[in-house]
């Protein structure tokens, strides 16, 4: 029996503003759990600091909400020492592209079979509505003083330079097609991106329902194959989806800009040298016989004899 | 013959005098000999001067460093324009013959400061400055043995008998030190020949490269000048020793206690503990697995703590190392922590602050910063060790301490011992507990992470049959937010009761411990690195006719109060001496803060180098004539 998506729903309150974008983001998360059938006790969420970082309290499935900027590495400590689990980063612009920038690019050396879902909403909601580092320049929602002076970072961009291996678009509004991207990034092996454009209905006046139905159109009716079928068109790939990327003022493309199932994940890097790894992975290890080590002194003395000199 | 001698090899950063040093120590070991050293070097790679200090021992495994010293074997002029003066009268100088036209002038790598303090010296002295002014003069008037010898041409020939180039020779030059050393302590070839197979192994053609220049140098000291510095045979019995450094021995100890996650971002002087862990990922024994541990270099100490806290949720013995300057960074992250009852080892190499400070000479000085370090209150076990062995059993308990009491532990050790190689006897095991703490078996459906009805809640691990909640903000039992100020007063006071309860638990002798005689009537206050120069000064008080005790304390968080205080009161108050690395003795603010009981006397340094016996016993003679502070500064 698939579970139903009403049983990923936490029984916390959501105390997001009416008619937040988040509310479509997970909604689109419980059917995209449902769908895949993930067991929660397997399923993680670590989210950030910001209205998307109370995510992880209204799902069933294992939390962790951390601090501002930090979701990708603790997801990183909690992804390596268990990989058998699911774990997915919930994090807002500022969260992940401003605070935490550093580990998204980290994310993207090492392509950990991580999903990133970035609330993409150009403002930081929870402390009133200052500029995100997704803010255009010269753009002022009515929550700013006055317009922005600093120039927007471009998620998809930065995710490709940085290397991520599966790169899409989102817009909570569409929530069928969100959860479809959710599910393909969970699917995919190795670091995923899904940039969900999401209006503020609060603080932000621009970014509206009615400004992005006039722009968002699907990549995947223009006949856009974002996949690397073959290594040689990996940087052919990258190049068409950078460009794909620039397109972000009349009109904006979502969908999957960019996959790679051929970089090897972080895992497979880590399984390369311990061959071990995926079948005794650290959650997995014992440590102790009976409260004693499992490493006794004649073990020791064998581990560690570069150590030990035996005296004339 | 010595049964101690003190001896400083040095030249400039990069030039092989780490492997020289190596040689010498195993040779030393396999010889029975007890043997510490500490290498002092700039933040530099290659060029700047740096040197080992060692103190060898034939009676003991010695524990601290002393000055003057019996040899000083210069690889460059610098080596001996900078410790010309801290041999001992009739000491022994091996220098390059080519050295002694060489002037301050010509010595760009220098520091100002010290030529400004050599050039007054020297017009004391009425000499030029010259290494051959300088010489001439110790060694007319401090009878210092002379060894000069002609590096080049010592070089040049093994490079003619073995066929080498000129520059593949050169490498070969930091061996000339081992060959001296090795002559004038009149050490045995086949030791060097035991140590040089060990180093080398895998690469045969170095072993005999080496061993024919270190013996055509044995050869010649030998022949010209004698064993002047012949070492007495060990008394020592110890059929094996390990020659390990503070990195090395936590490395191992975390191996032994458990460890399947490290995380670090590289610093001065942690990274090496890392880098030991990692040479150790796949733990095989006679091709029998016996685990596996990730090492993961982050892109930063923000990154390096979290992902420790995240592999902790999942059940697994997680650290991260570091120092100063990278704790600072991990703070916030420390805080998240301990409001999440995550059990995680920071072991923290202590180095000269603040901001980059000395980045590779030691300290004491963030003792304070730990206990109160992040914003808001919460628990935390904050332990110091003292020497090589305490730092071993120290990292597995850091590891039962952070599980059994769900907090984070900070481990405090300092560059002293991180750098300072040593030889020491195997550990013992057998007497090692691996607990892991309070573990549910609830069948409930709901478990609830934070239990509130004990302060210890049984641990469940992300990836079990439980589902369960962690935040930073206050939460409810699950993990949920929750601001309600019942709530907010149970869980606040369920988190700070373990602390509570560790302090019970923990019996205080463990967490501190007096040395010396009980009937004592000067006491030595002091922590970390202190431990072994402390104790190697009781005796030489004791043999002044001082009776002098020493109080290591090991714990700081929860800090031993009771026996602290009654120790203290035992002693006339002007005959307790707190000694420490730092400016404002942390530790005594520490006991003021724990006992009412203020420490009025103090020796302090904070020059980065560490505190040496000579100097220690100088300054405890100095507060018993009345001074109440004494700053050291000895050292170059």
């Amino acid at each position: 029996m698939v579970r139903k998506a009403s049983e990923y729903q936490s029984d916390v309150w959501n105390d997001w503003c009416p008619g937040c974008g988040d509310f479509g983001i997970v909604a689109a998360m419980y059917r995209a759990f449902s769908e895949l059938d993930l067991p929660p006790e397997k399923t993680v969420i670590v989210s950030g600091i910001g209205c998307s970082g109370k995510t992880p309290h209204f799902v069933n499935v294992n939390g962790v909400h951390t601090l501002h900027g930090r979701a990708i590495p603790f997801a990183t400590g909690i992804k390596l020492a268990n990989p058998d689990l699911t774990v997915i980063v919930n994090g807002g612009d500022g969260d992940l592209l401003g605070i935490g920038a550093g580990h998204f690019v980290a994310l993207g050396r090492r392509n950990i079979d991580l999903t990133i879902i970035l609330h993409d909403n150009t403002v930081y909601g929870l402390t009133k509505g200052q500029a995100s580092p997704t803010l255009k320049r010269g753009l002022r929602p009515k929550s700013l003083p006055k317009p922005n002076i600093q120039d927007a970072v471009n998620p998809i961009s930065l995710a490709l330079a940085s290397g991520f291996t599966f790169i899409a678009r989102g817009y909570s509004m569409m929530t069928e097609h969100l959860k479809e991207l959710i599910k393909k990034a969970i699917q995919h092996k190795g670091a995923a991106l899904i940039d969900v454009l999401q209006p503020c209905v609060t603080y932000d006046n621009i970014h509206t329902v009615e400004y992005y139905k006039k722009r968002v159109y699907k990549l995947e009716d223009t006949g856009w194959n974002p996949i690397v079928e073959k290594i040689e068109e990996r940087d052919d790939k990258i190049i068409k989806a950078w460009m794909k990327s620039q397109e972000y003022d009349e009109k904006i493309p979502i969908g999957v800009f960019y996959q790679d199932p051929h970089t090897p994940t972080f895992e497979e890097r880590i399984k390369e040298r311990i061959p071990s790894y995926h079948v005794t992975p650290p959650a997995r290890q014992k440590i102790e016989r009976e409260g004693k080590p499992i490493i006794d002194e004649e073990v020791f003395r064998k581990v560690f004899s570069y150590y030990i000199v035996k005296t004339e | 013959m010595f049964n101690r001698l003190s001896i400083i090899i040095g030249g400039p950063q990069g030039a092989g005098l780490e492997t020289s040093a190596q040689i010498l120590t195993y040779s030393l070991a396999y010889l029975k000999y007890g043997v510490i050293s500490d290498r002092e070097y700039f933040s530099n790679i290659k060029g700047r001067h740096s040197y080992v200090h060692f103190l060898i021992s034939s009676q003991e495994l010695p524990t601290s460093l002393t000055y003057p010293v019996q040899l000083v074997a210069a690889l460059d002029h610098e080596t001996i324009f900078t410790h010309f003066d801290a041999l001992q009268e009739k000491g022994v100088l091996v220098y390059d013959v080519w050295a002694e036209e060489k002037t301050l002038d010509t010595t760009p790598s220098m520091e100002e400061d010290l030529k400004n303090r050599l050039r007054e010296k020297f017009n004391k002295f009425g000499i030029d400055g010259s290494i051959k002014s300088l010489v001439k003069h110790i060694s007319e008037n401090n009878r210092i043995h002379l060894v000069p010898l002609n590096y080049s041409e010592i070089v040049n020939e093994i490079a003619k008998k073995l066929t080498l180039s000129a520059s593949q020779a050169a490498r070969y030059v930091s061996s000339i030190i081992i060959g001296a050393v090795a002559g004038l302590l009149n050490l045995k070839k086949k030791a060097i020949e035991y140590s040089l197979i060990r180093r080398f192994h895998d690469r045969p053609e170095l072993v005999e490269q080496n061993k024919s220049i270190i013996e055509s140098v044995y050869n010649i000291i030998s022949a010209e000048h004698g064993p002047i510095l012949e070492l007495a045979p060990s008394s020592l019995n110890n059929e094996e020793l390990m020659i390990v450094s503070g990195n090395d021995i936590v490395s191992m100890a975390k191996i032994v206690g458990g460890v399947r996650f490290q995380s670090y971002y590289p610093i001065t002087p942690a990274a090496d503990e890392s880098f030991t862990i990692e040479s150790y990922e796949r733990l095989e024994v006679d091709g029998s697995k016996i685990g596996s541990v990730i090492v993961l270099q982050t892109e930063d100490e923000i990154a390096a703590i979290t992902s420790a806290i995240g592999a902790a949720l999942t059940g697994v013995r997680a650290s991260t190392s570091t120092s100063g300057p990278g704790f600072s960074l991990m703070v916030e992250g420390l805080g998240w922590a301990g409001m999440n009852e995550t059990p995680l080892v920071i072991t923290y190499y202590q180095r000269g602050g603040p901001s980059t400070g000395l980045p590779t000479r030691g300290s004491q000085s963030d003792l304070l910063f730990t206990i109160y370090a992040s914003h808001g209150e919460f628990p935390r076990i904050v332990l110091a060790s003292g020497d090589h062995m305490e730092a071993f059993y120290d990292t597995i308990e850091a590891f039962n301490l952070a599980e059994k009491y769900q907090t984070p532990v900070i481990h405090l050790l300092d560059k002293f011992l991180a750098n300072s190689i040593t030889t020491l006897p195997l550990p013992s095991l057998s007497d090692i507990e691996i607990s892991r703490g309070l573990m549910t078996n609830e069948a409930e459906d709901k478990y609830r992470r934070f239990n509130l009805s004990t302060p210890l809640s049984p641990r469940a691990f992300i990836g079990s049959s439980k589902i369960m909640w962690y935040t930073g903000d206050e939460h409810n039992e699950f993990g949920h937010i929750d601001e309600d100020p019942e709530n907010r007063e149970s869980m606040y006071r369920k988190r700070m009761e373990k602390l509570k309860i560790a302090d019970e638990e923990i019996p205080e002798n463990k967490r501190l411990k007096y040395y010396g005689p009980e009937d004592a009537e000067v006491l030595l206050v002091g922590w970390g690195f202190v431990k072994g120069v402390a104790l190697d000064a009781l005796k030489i008080l004791a043999n002044h006719g001082i009776k002098t005790a020493y109080l290591h304390l090991r714990m700081f968080s929860p800090f031993p109060s009771k026996t602290t205080q009654e120790i203290l009161r035992r002693f006339n108050k002007s005959k307790i001496i707190a000694v420490e690395h730092n400016y404002l003795s942390q530790a005594a603010k520490v006991i003021l803060l724990n006992t009412g009981i203020k420490i009025t006397k103090e020796i302090v340094k904070y020059t980065g180098r560490p505190i040496y016996l000579n100097e220690l016993v100088d300054g405890v003679s100095r507060i018993l004539r009345g001074e109440d502070r004494v700053v050291l500064k000895y050292g170059p």
